[in-house]
């Protein structure tokens, strides 16, 4: 078994241009007070957070807009499919809740007979070095969802920041090379496992939600949020996506954009037909895909419990606390044993 | 590196068919040789280059597979463009996908088949199997309801039909029409008319949302069970592979687990 190896903080630059010859090197860096992914540059000021990281993991495997082939404006047809980037790649520091939100969309990309192979190669090109959590934030909820914030399960490298050093442990083979690094030379003890504490936002069980389909709550819901669509965006997991063509100065691009199913234009069809008319409709579509469609489809919840729904939303009373107040109400139903609403007629 | 799956073929339109005022037929053939091999019920996503793709029911595959058959209906921003193509144009085609409907279970019962308007091309291609291999099945009966004798489709097959013995056709319109002397009245209503028993049939339904779900109430009111009842839905669909998320009824993706259901399959708000 392998062991945990010391990295001392004042090697930590060293450490990480060593493995920049090599590879492209992604660490988190802040801006304007929140933490973000970039390519790591020894002259940029970088650091490891305790916990989650702002921006999620889910740009760096499902970019936000990626062209998917090119094409010549003033042709019937030329399209060709883009290369895929197979330049090797590191990301370093991101934590278990962004290791489950990847789980997950392998889950949709890679698991079927037509998986995504651009995902898949940028899958097969990063090494996942990741951080074990040395505190739950403010919104972090991961251990309400079955996660442990300091496993280390699903990377390649796992480490952990302890006093004026880091420990770095190699889960796979793939993790193997970098624990060869020169800097990595010292055996130290493994971190110290902690206890942790139950999160805000407990939900009840898939099938208790699917229960709740015709529930009058799911109006309720809808009227304390803006359907704005911001925690799609920041959600790990949502990896809805619209198919577009995109034209500029005679070269044209088929592109994936991030959509969001809370916004109107998402299931509307030519004709004007929508089976997601009222925000009513869309609230619980979305509820009811991350804590029970999604469970009956992949066999796992979409929701990693990492809070960025929480800290993005702009009436702060965001989705986990949707799911927390619908959560109650179930708990409430199965008391009283009665109070289903008016059926509606759309899913 | 494997090809992306999202990234389509090109083809050629063959042929293009003006089928009433606001539908059009386009017969594809792909540049390469690959031939598409559609069962009855599957769709393709169609692409005009710099305007995006759509999802079309495969109406008709060539014997062989070498070309197949869509029709298009005059709704958005895509299907006008497609209405400009002209024989010659190159489109692009990805599929075909999603499930079928299960003609090899159906052998030896008799079949009803119920379109509304451009809800026939999708069934389309179960009357050319049965027709295919007609011993294999019992009757046939084909209802079919368009809003003017101006929006009746597939005329040609309708001729062929109305002349086979084997075959009992009831074309509808709508409202009652100048110059039209058939049968008037929308398609619930017809199916009520024509007391369909269940027996050992199956119906399969397909038109426009507020068409299906009457005439599964007619249906249902003649005491036909659900599991003798198909239909294919229709929702927004991008991907057609179960990925981009946007055609789900709770758990099921109308792309990938669809677009063919029978009644019991499916919750009731999903009509």
């Amino acid at each position: 078994m392998s062991k945990w190896h010391k990295l001392k903080r004042t090697d930590l630059k060293d450490f990480l241009s060593r493995l920049a010859e090599k590879w492209e090197v992604w660490v988190p860096y802040r801006v304007d007070g929140k933490w973000e992914f970039g390519i790591y540059a020894p002259d940029r000021e970088m650091d490891f957070p305790e916990s989650v990281i702002h921006v999620s993991m889910k740009n760096l495997f499902f970019p936000k807009r990626r062209p998917i082939a090119k094409y010549e404006e003033d042709s019937k047809w030329s399209m060709q499919p883009v290369a895929a980037d197979d330049k090797p790649r590191i990301v370093m520091g991101l934590h278990p809740c962004d290791v489950a939100g990847i789980e997950y969309m392998d889950k949709v990309f890679l698991n079927s007979e037509h998986k995504d192979v651009l995902y898949e190669s940028e899958r097969k090109r990063t090494v996942l070095v990741g951080m074990l959590c040395s505190e739950m934030a403010d919104n972090c909820h991961c251990t309400d969802r079955g996660l442990t914030p300091d496993s280390a399960s699903g990377m390649d490298v796992a480490f952990a920041k302890v006093d004026d050093y880091y420990l770095f442990k190699g889960m796979t083979d793939r993790g193997k090379e970098i624990m060869q690094s020169e800097y990595l030379k010292a055996v130290g003890d493994a971190p110290e496992k902690r206890k942790w504490p139950a999160g805000k936002y407990a939900i009840a069980s898939p099938e208790e939600f699917m229960d709740m389909y015709d529930d009058k709550i799911w109006h309720e819901l809808s009227d304390i949020c803006l359907t704005c669509g911001i925690c799609t965006y920041a959600c790990p997991t949502c990896v809805c996506f619209l198919v577009t063509d995109e034209k500029f100065k005679g070269k044209g691009e088929r592109v994936t954009v991030w959509d969001s199913c809370q916004l109107q234009s998402y299931s509307r069809m030519a004709g004007g037909h929508n089976t997601r008319k009222t925000p009513a409709s869309r609230v619980r579509n979305r509820t009811l895909d991350k804590f029970a469609y999604s469970h009956l489809r992949y066999g796992q919840i979409s929701c990693t419990g990492c809070g960025r729904c929480v800290m993005v939303c702009p009436l702060k009373r965001s989705f986990p606390q949707l799911g927390a107040r619908l959560s109650e109400r179930i708990r409430d139903k199965k008391k009283s044993k009665a109070g289903t609403g008016a059926r509606s007629k759309e899913d | 590196m494997a090809t992306i799956e999202l990234v389509p073929e090109p083809a050629m339109i063959k042929k293009v068919i003006q089928e009433s005022r606001d539908v059009k037929s386009y017969v594809l053939k792909l540049d390469k040789s690959r031939k598409i091999a559609a069962r009855p019920g599957q769709f393709v996503e169609v692409s005009v280059q710099g305007f995006g793709e759509a999802t079309f029911a495969v109406t008709r595959t060539s014997k062989d597979g070498s070309d197949f058959t869509i029709s298009v209906k005059r709704m958005g921003h895509l299907t006008k463009m497609l209405h400009r193509a002209v024989r010659g144009d190159m489109v692009g085609v990805r599929g075909p996908y999603g499930n079928s409907f299960p003609v090899d279970a159906w052998k030896g019962k008799d079949i009803v088949i119920i379109g509304g308007g451009i809800g026939l091309a999708p069934l389309r291609p179960i009357i050319d199997h049965i027709l295919q291999h007609r011993e294999d099945y019992g009757k046939l009966e084909i209802i079919f309801g368009a809003r003017t004798p101006e929006d009746i489709l597939y005329k040609e097959d309708l001729g062929i039909w109305e002349n086979d013995e084997t075959i009992q056709l009831h074309t509808t319109i709508d409202v009652p029409f100048e110059g039209w002397n058939g049968r008037v009245g929308v398609v619930p209503v017809v199916v009520k008319d024509l007391a369909l028993k269940p027996d050992s049939r199956v119906a399969v339904v397909c038109g426009p949302p507020i068409m299906i779900k009457f005439t599964v109430a007619a249906l249902r009111e003649l005491k036909w069970s659900d599991d003798r009842i198909y239909t294919t839905l229709e929702m927004k669909m991008q991907c057609g592979i179960g990925q981009c998320g946007r055609c789900n009824i709770g758990e099921k993706f109308i792309c990938k687990d669809g677009p063919v259901f029978s009644l019991d399959q499916i919750p009731e708000h999903a009509l």
